[in-house]
């Protein structure tokens, strides 16, 4: 992982001590541990502050400010439309791919500012990595090609080192032992659940520092679907997490802390245990005893 | 079924056979004079596509015997030199039209494609003499390649966007998560996916320009001999069957019989070709 | 009931409000063998008696009902936040409703003995303590049923009082008993009865516990101070 160059958090902004506490550990980002530092909560893997977000003149995203901190699990839940998937696409510059999208506010990534003027989208992807609802190996590779497609176009050419990685991406997604005699094979060969367990092998070959998950077990049968929340678990050890679940018992069993997302506004957010036990808001109260209607 | 009575029910039915029958009378009338002109090829021509015709050059008017050899071998010359200006620049503008662009500079890039694919052939070959004859001062293969090549233009502009366009957002999405950059992403992942669709397009504009003679005919010009430089004039079968048909000779009339025979097997060897490389998926141009 | 609203499923709707309504009627049937039992033995009535043993049955089999209603809502619908503390401490007041209605059966046991022995001056002893405890017990149902959590706060204290008395009674008896040596059945069994009334208001003590878990998400069992963060 690169240094990232020092950036100040917004100044003046009313934080809490917390809020504080986590600043000073992104100031620090990287660097490793000078002295005791006694905190509980790990350094946040995103700082974001007051993003608001437009498609066109229809304004998708209002005024959110939050941060998540890193190797942890984070879910997004919500009703339709409320804004999660798009929030989830800014911390990676995706939403650039609709024409007429615009942001405004920052999104830092461990301090450094994904949408400074002269940061390429390509690299900021390069660091934050993405697995979607429908699984998409490319269809003219095998699964080995696969794995190790975003090594090799992004300039990797030693052929060692790219069969060191993909080994250890396979076995990282769980995925090694199932495939590990048949990786000539084309990657459309294998089930849904294979299929999306290749591609999070695929998006964690290039290394990134935080992979985003958009529902990528809501096309799969329940046994995949398990083996993808467990997988999520191991991943967490190495990987910031946060994925979007339409599906409230996934995000109770898989996350660390949820977001409940409304109407393109971020209403609640906190450990998940406690949010689903006994939420802070009544909107989500409302939303997740399934009283909305 | 309450309402329907025993009259009704016979008419209903009459009714049905009849459409059937006339639609299926019209699709055989469709067919027909593809049925006929092969029909009248073979008997026409067959008995004159022998290994001369393959091998050897014409003869002057009235000396028997002789072939197209030079001919075949021009028309594949204007092929490639066409495939080098027209598949380069079509599968690129494709591209453009399919990847990047906006929908106004879009819109008018295809409604010129479409003008330009309405344009009669003979205007290419004016436009190319013009351009390259003229300034040369020489028909020449070279000016015959660039005229066929701008007539495919369109088409595999119009083509490569199409198959493009089949390529799932999924794959480009992927791509660009994994942080390649665009223009890799079109490449190596939209592009190779679509490489079937793109060969085929590509193929089909080649079955069509090897039978265009309008284009040549102040362009490539002919050639009674073989072509040795590129930018002499050369043979090509559309010309040779042209000049043969219009003479007053009868075994040039022969000659020309299976020239016609030829090109339109090439045609047709082309479009199974297309055909079985499409089987079975779900690209089809 | 309900200040949150109706859920889309109207099916959810009816189960939680039956769960509730079975836990109600458990109570109600509770608070009236209390009343039984205790009127059995102050007006020395084994007929009251022998009606809370037999009715004790019903009592059991709501509890089980309760037990299993409680598990097929959370089966069905997944239940989470106050719906899921609704269901959980439905099945938990109802366990300890049972108890306390085991309590009323035991009192009736032991007056039903007493009642076949000279009648004893130390029974109005008992009468305040079975007051209080019946008090105690109705607005542990009440905080439960209504989600007061100040309420359920009270009974703690109002318990250690409850205890306090049970020791008194206890002190004043045994004194008796080392007069009167020949009654020290009876006196037994009344030291006895006094122990299960402590019992009953332990039990409701409990039942309020529920009440601040099912309304406010806090488990405040076993601590010196009860806190909550209303």
């Amino acid at each position: 992982m690169t240094e990232n160059p020092v950036q100040n958090p917004a100044q003046g902004a009313v934080q809490s001590p917390a809020q504080n506490q986590r600043d000073q550990r992104t100031a620090a980002a990287g660097a490793p541990a000078q002295g005791a530092v006694e905190e509980e909560t790990p350094p946040a893997a995103f700082q974001v502050e007051g993003l608001n977000m437009w498609y066109g003149k229809k304004q998708a995203l209002f005024d959110i400010t939050t941060s998540i901190p890193s190797k942890t699990i984070t879910a997004i839940i919500g009703p339709s439309g409320c804004g999660k998937s798009t929030f989830l696409r800014c911390l990676n510059r995706m939403h650039e791919l609709v024409p007429h999208s615009r942001t405004e506010g920052t999104v830092r990534l461990f301090g450094q500012d994904l949408y400074a003027r002269n940061t390429d989208a390509s690299i900021v992807r390069r660091r934050v990595g993405m697995v979607f609802q429908k699984s998409n190996p490319f269809p003219t590779m095998s699964i080995g090609e696969n794995v190790v497609v975003g090594l090799r176009l992004n300039g990797v050419r030693n052929r060692a080192l790219l069969n060191e990685r993909m080994e250890q991406a396979l076995r990282m997604a769980a995925l090694w032992d199932e495939v590990k005699n048949d990786l000539n094979r084309p990657g459309m060969s294998l089930s849904g659940g294979q299929q999306q367990r290749l591609c999070i092998a695929r998006a964690i070959a290039v290394e990134p520092e935080v992979l985003l998950m958009d529902e990528p077990a809501s096309a799969l049968d329940p046994i995949a679907t398990m083996k993808i929340e467990e997988l999520t678990q191991q991943l967490k050890a190495n990987y910031t997490i946060v994925i979007v679940t339409h599906n409230m018992q996934q995000a109770s069993r898989v996350s660390d802390k949820t977001m409940f997302f409304y109407m393109g506004k971020l209403i609640e957010y906190g450990e998940t245990k406690r949010l689903f036990f006994q939420p802070s808001e009544k909107k989500t109260e409302d939303y997740i005893t399934g009283r909305f209607g | 079924m309450a309402f329907q009575t025993a009259n009704n029910h016979t008419l209903r039915k009459a009714l049905s056979v009849l459409v059937s029958v006339a639609t299926f009378l019209c699709a055989l009338l469709v067919i027909a004079p593809l049925a006929i002109v092969f029909v009248h090829l073979v008997d026409k021509g067959a008995s004159s596509v022998n290994w001369d015709f393959f091998t050897k050059l014409p003869k002057p008017p009235l000396e028997a015997g002789g072939g197209m050899a030079n001919a075949i071998a021009g028309t594949l010359t204007l092929l490639v030199l066409a495939s080098l200006v027209g598949v380069p620049i079509g599968v690129l503008g494709g591209v453009y039209l399919s990847e990047y662009g906006t929908d106004r500079g879009n819109w008018w890039l295809r409604f010129f494609g479409d003008v330009l694919n309405g344009v009669p052939s003979i205007i290419w070959g004016i436009v190319v003499y013009a351009l390259i004859v003229k300034p040369t001062k020489t028909f020449s293969a070279y000016a015959g390649g660039v005229a066929l090549g701008f007539l495919m233009l369109p088409i595999i502009m119009r083509t490569t966007e199409e198959v493009l366009y089949l390529v799932p957002q999924g794959y480009r999405e992927a791509g660009l998560a994994l942080g390649i950059p665009r223009w890799k992403v079109i490449v190596h992942i939209v592009m190779s996916s679509a490489l079937k669709g793109i060969t085929t397009g590509v193929l089909l504009a080649l079955a069509r320009v090897a039978g265009e003679t309008a284009p040549l005919l102040f362009t490539a010009f002919g050639n009674s001999f073989w072509n040795h430089k590129l930018s002499d004039p050369i043979a090509a079968l559309p010309l040779q069957i042209f000049a043969y048909a219009i003479s007053p000779y009868d075994d040039w009339h022969r000659q020309a019989w299976a020239g016609a025979l030829v090109l339109v097997c090439f045609t047709l060897v082309v479009n199974v070709t297309v055909r079985f490389l499409t089987r079975g998926k779900a690209m089809r141009v | 009931m309900n200040e949150y609203g109706k859920h889309i499923q109207p099916s959810f709707d009816k189960a939680l409000d039956a769960l509730k309504e079975d836990v109600l009627l458990m109570a109600t049937l509770t608070e009236r063998s209390l009343n039984k039992a205790m009127n059995g033995l102050f007006k020395r009535d084994d007929d009251l008696c022998a009606a809370v043993i037999a009715d004790d049955q019903e009592i059991d089999q709501l509890e089980v009902g309760v037990d299993k209603d409680g598990i097929s809502i959370m089966l069905r619908f997944q239940p989470v936040a106050s719906d899921l503390r609704q269901v959980v401490s439905a099945m938990k007041v109802s366990g300890n409703l049972e108890r306390v209605a085991d309590q009323g059966v035991n009192i009736a046991r032991r007056a039903r003995k007493l009642n076949h022995a000279p009648s004893l001056d130390q029974l109005h002893l008992l009468e305040p303590m079975y007051w209080e405890a019946l008090t105690i017990f109705k607005d542990s149902v009440r905080a439960y049923s209504d989600g007061e959590v100040e309420l359920a706060l009270s009974l703690k204290g109002r318990d250690k009082k409850l205890d306090d008395f049970d020791r008194k009674v206890g002190e004043e008896i045994t004194a008796q008993m080392a007069k009167y040596p020949n009654r020290i059945t009876s006196y037994l069994n009344l030291i006895f009865i006094a122990r299960h009334l402590e019992r009953v208001g332990d039990h409701a003590k409990a039942i309020g516990e529920d009440a601040i878990y099912a309304a406010a998400a806090e488990d405040v069992r076993h601590q010196p101070r009860a806190v909550t963060s209303e």
